[in-house]
């Protein structure tokens, strides 16, 4: 299985935001992709950047260090950053790391 | 009625002799009374002298006299009851409240009622028949200090002007006279108040003057300074008592007397507490000692008058930190590349000057000879001196002492002050012993380079130049630093690239050894994910943590490899120095936290979970605090096997800035257990067959009832058994049961 197998991608453009959905597992070995697939989806600035968790099955400490590397790029270029809720293990490493209270959910 | 004498001689007569009373004594009160006492009967038939405590203060007799001494002892009694009102109508304390004299040379029952201070006061007045009062105010230095008055009762000569002038002039004197004696006063006061606490505090304290003498100093001081009492150090030569020591910066930059704290005071500067390294000449004993000195200014002109050093003693800790650091980085260098002569004189070079003069490595090569690998010397002459010394003169294994020796037997030797004699009977001819003294070694180090099966060579440092010697804690890290280096030697000849640096970094990253703690059973598990060249990022620790109190820590750092190995050093010798300081652990968790933000190369993440366990004696509760920083939480698992989370999720280390962690309180009873583990647990497995946190918990149900190794390995076979072999990240298991 390869590694594209473990996490899925797909970027949707919605009215006002951009949605990244992933799906699978995001980890040591598939986080290099999803940075691949921001720099590649050329958002606007002042555009809504919203990354749905609510397929990925798993996450480690490197996704976890991906998605706030997410969070301070869009940052820098005046975009907002906003995350779906994910499945339980997802939600339970967002918790237990602090890391949740520090992620804004999408509006609406 | 007193007779007439003419009345300029009468004035000039008291007041050279009160001028000389004024000069005999400094006993303020007798001074004053004596004073009181010559202008009765020639001046007076009753004199006061009143004085007040600082500006509107209370007013207080000082001397009474008079031919009558009844009525003298009779005044003191009632002002005792009744003290003069500083802000009432009664003249002296108007004189005073004005600094102004005044002259009542004629006074009626009427005058004397308003003035009177209360009933009784008033009729003792006229009882006496107090007549004519001369009140001169006491001034000086532009203060008023009190008054002085001279009364003449019943039928009398009353005042006059003249009169007046000669008790503002008596008083002008006087208050001189009591403005030295109150500053000499005060300053004995003081001084004992100060002697009576520094002699007894613990920390070494003296107090300096301008020109560098020390008047005073406690016996702590005497102890630090090397002197046998705080006399011998009060009566030393100004900065005669600092050339007993070699004073340095924390980088080793000598530093000059006027740097001290002390001096810098009196050159009007404030200065920061100063961190010196101070070398004992005579001995080599080095301390680390924090310098603090604060200013003793004269109220009035704001000059400083002393300075007042206090000596903090940190060696030990300051000794600790070094280490740690230093063995960090050592592991780094080690860890850097595969040809080890090049990491060994990397570690020569990072031994030198911090902790020690030079450095050398042999190591026994395939032949059995002992070959030297690196060296290195603060002074370039010392190591070309060192190599003419090695080519002519190679140790040889069956050598009796030296670097033979310890590769044979495998301890390490600590020659604290060569003996010059033993030298001469080691060298085997005159040039040898000329090499020898020529490298000047006062104090001598050789440690082995210990590998688990055997010794593979030796770590030599020495003392030379800088005028220290070696203590056994230098002889403790040596040998940690030897051992250190034994590894990566051992791992360069068997390993792989990869699988080395592996092995060499994994020996910084786990405990040599639990230490035994009393009343408590211990047992960790580590058990990593992948190949051995994977390592991973988790660590732990149990350390000392203050009187009857332990450190318990588990951490997991983001990411596998060097990098992240190299950053889990990091981690676990931060936590450790950090605790040796006696930092909260939340101070901890915040100090590895901004040094995991200060790394170079972008986000090291750490998650981490700190357990202080304080033990009270046998079957007694220990009291724990448990605080996360985004780790999983520990458990707590009772005598029935139910198993309860504790402590309060805080954020991750090394990423988002500031961080939010708490210490919780709880406690762990006889019987009970305590488990921390590392994420690589309940995420063994894969997606929907993780173990998860209910299967662990279900776990624990079985821990009462097995020993702490047993409920561990079991653990982790079940890991494994999820994992269905291959797990995806490392486990890490540290358990505490409490007898």
């Amino acid at each position: 299985m390869g590694v594209e197998d473990q996490l899925g991608i797909t970027v949707r453009r919605e009215a006002d935001r951009v949605v990244i959905d992933l799906d699978g597992e995001l980890d040591m070995a598939s986080a290099p992709f999803l940075q691949s697939a921001l720099d590649g989806a050329e958002i606007e600035p002042e555009t809504m950047v919203v990354l749905d968790l609510q397929s990925l099955q798993f996450i480690d400490s490197t996704g976890l260090r991906a998605i706030l590397s997410l969070r301070d790029q869009c940052r820098e270029r005046a975009q907002q950053f906003a995350v779906t809720r994910g499945s339980p293990q997802v939600q339970r490493l967002l918790d237990i790391t602090g890391v949740s209270e520090h992620l804004q959910t999408p509006t609406a | 009625m007193t007779e007439k004498a003419p009345p300029r001689d009468i004035a000039v007569e008291l007041l050279v002799e009160a001028g000389a009373v004024m000069a005999s004594s400094l006993d303020l009160a007798t001074t004053m009374q004596q004073v009181a006492q010559l202008t009765v009967p020639r001046l007076a038939d009753l004199c006061t002298i009143d004085l007040c405590d600082d500006a509107g203060g209370a007013i207080r007799e000082v001397a009474v006299a008079s031919a009558d001494v009844g009525l003298a002892h009779d005044l003191e009694a009632m002002r005792r009851r009744h003290p003069l009102d500083p802000d009432g109508e009664h003249p002296v304390a108007r004189v005073i409240a004005s600094g102004e004299p005044m002259l009542l040379a004629e006074m009626n029952d009427v005058l004397m009622r308003s003035f009177a201070q209360g009933s009784e006061h008033a009729r003792f007045m006229i009882e006496h028949r107090y007549r004519s009062v001369a009140m001169a105010p006491l001034v000086a230095r532009g203060r008023t200090l009190g008054a002085l008055s001279v009364l003449r009762l019943g039928d009398c000569e009353p005042y006059c002007g003249e009169d007046l002038d000669l008790a503002c002039e008596l008083a002008r004197r006087a208050a001189l006279a009591i403005d030295n004696a109150r500053l000499y006063s005060e300053v004995r006061q003081v001084e004992q108040r100060l002697a009576a606490i520094l002699v007894n505090l613990a920390e070494a304290i003296t107090l300096m003057d301008a020109q560098g003498r020390m008047v005073f100093a406690n016996q702590a001081a005497a102890e630090l300074l090397q002197a046998s009492s705080p006399e011998e150090l009060m009566r030393a030569r100004p900065g005669s008592i600092m050339e007993r020591f070699l004073v340095l910066d924390e980088h080793g930059r000598e530093l000059a007397l006027d740097q001290m704290p002390g001096r810098r005071l009196f050159k009007g500067e404030r200065p920061q507490p100063l961190l010196v390294r101070n070398i004992v000449r005579a001995t080599g004993e080095e301390r680390w000692l924090i310098v603090r000195s604060s200013p003793v200014t004269d109220p009035e002109s704001g000059r400083v008058l002393f300075a007042v050093n206090v000596f903090e003693n940190i060696t030990e800790v300051k000794r600790a930190q070094l280490a740690e650091s230093f063995m960090a980085e050592a592991s780094r260098v080690l860890a850097s590349s595969m040809d080890y002569s090049d990491t060994l004189q990397g570690v020569a070079r990072l031994a030198v000057p911090q902790i020690a003069d030079g450095c050398a490595v042999d190591v026994v090569n395939e032949h059995g000879e002992i070959e030297r690998v690196a060296i290195y010397h603060r002074d370039p002459a010392m190591v070309a001196l060192a190599r003419r010394l090695d080519r002519g003169y190679r140790p040889a294994p069956g050598d009796p002492a030296g670097v033979p020796e310890v590769i044979r037997s495998g301890r390490p030797r600590l020659y604290a002050e060569v003996d010059p004699d033993a030298l001469a009977a080691y060298a085997t001819d005159n040039e040898h012993l000329e090499l020898l003294q020529g490298i000047g070694a006062r104090s001598v180090i050789i440690a082995p380079l210990a590998a688990p099966a055997r010794t593979l060579g030796a770590v030599t440092l020495i003392c030379s130049d800088s005028g220290r010697r070696f203590s056994h804690a230098d002889l403790g890290l040596a040998v940690r630093l030897a051992r250190r280096a034994g590894t990566a030697v051992e791992s360069a000849r068997l390993y792989t690239e990869r699988n080395r640096i592996a092995h060499v970094l994994g020996a910084a990253l786990l405990p040599e050894s639990l230490p035994a703690v009393p009343g408590v059973q211990i047992e960790a598990l580590y058990r990593a994910a992948g190949e051995l060249n994977d390592v991973g990022g988790d660590f732990y620790d149990v350390l000392p943590y203050g009187v009857d109190r332990w450190l318990l820590v588990i951490g997991d750092v983001c990411g596998k490899g060097p990098r992240a190995a190299g950053v889990t050093a990091l981690a676990r010798h931060t936590l450790r120095a950090a605790a040796m300081l006696g930092q909260t652990p939340t101070g901890m968790l915040g100090t590895l936290h901004r040094a995991l933000r200060s790394q170079p190369m972008g986000a090291d993440l750490c998650t981490a979970s700190l357990v202080t366990l304080r033990h009270a004696g046998t079957g007694q509760p220990a009291q724990l605090t448990v605080t996360l920083a985004g780790h999983p939480p520990p458990l707590v698992i009772d005598e029935s096997g139910q198993a309860t989370q504790v402590g309060r999720p805080g954020t991750l280390l090394g990423v988002i800035d500031p961080i939010d962690v708490a210490e919780v309180e709880t406690q762990l009873r006889p019987g009970e257990t305590l488990l921390l583990y590392t994420d690589g647990l309940p995420e063994a497995g894969r997606s929907d067959h993780r173990l998860g946190e209910q299967e662990l918990l279900a776990l624990c149900a079985e821990a009462p009832g097995l020993d702490l190794a047993a409920m561990l390995a079991r653990i982790e076979q079940m890991a494994l058994r999820q994992a269905q072999g291959m797990l995806r990240d490392d486990i890490a298991l540290l358990a505490v049961r409490l007898c």
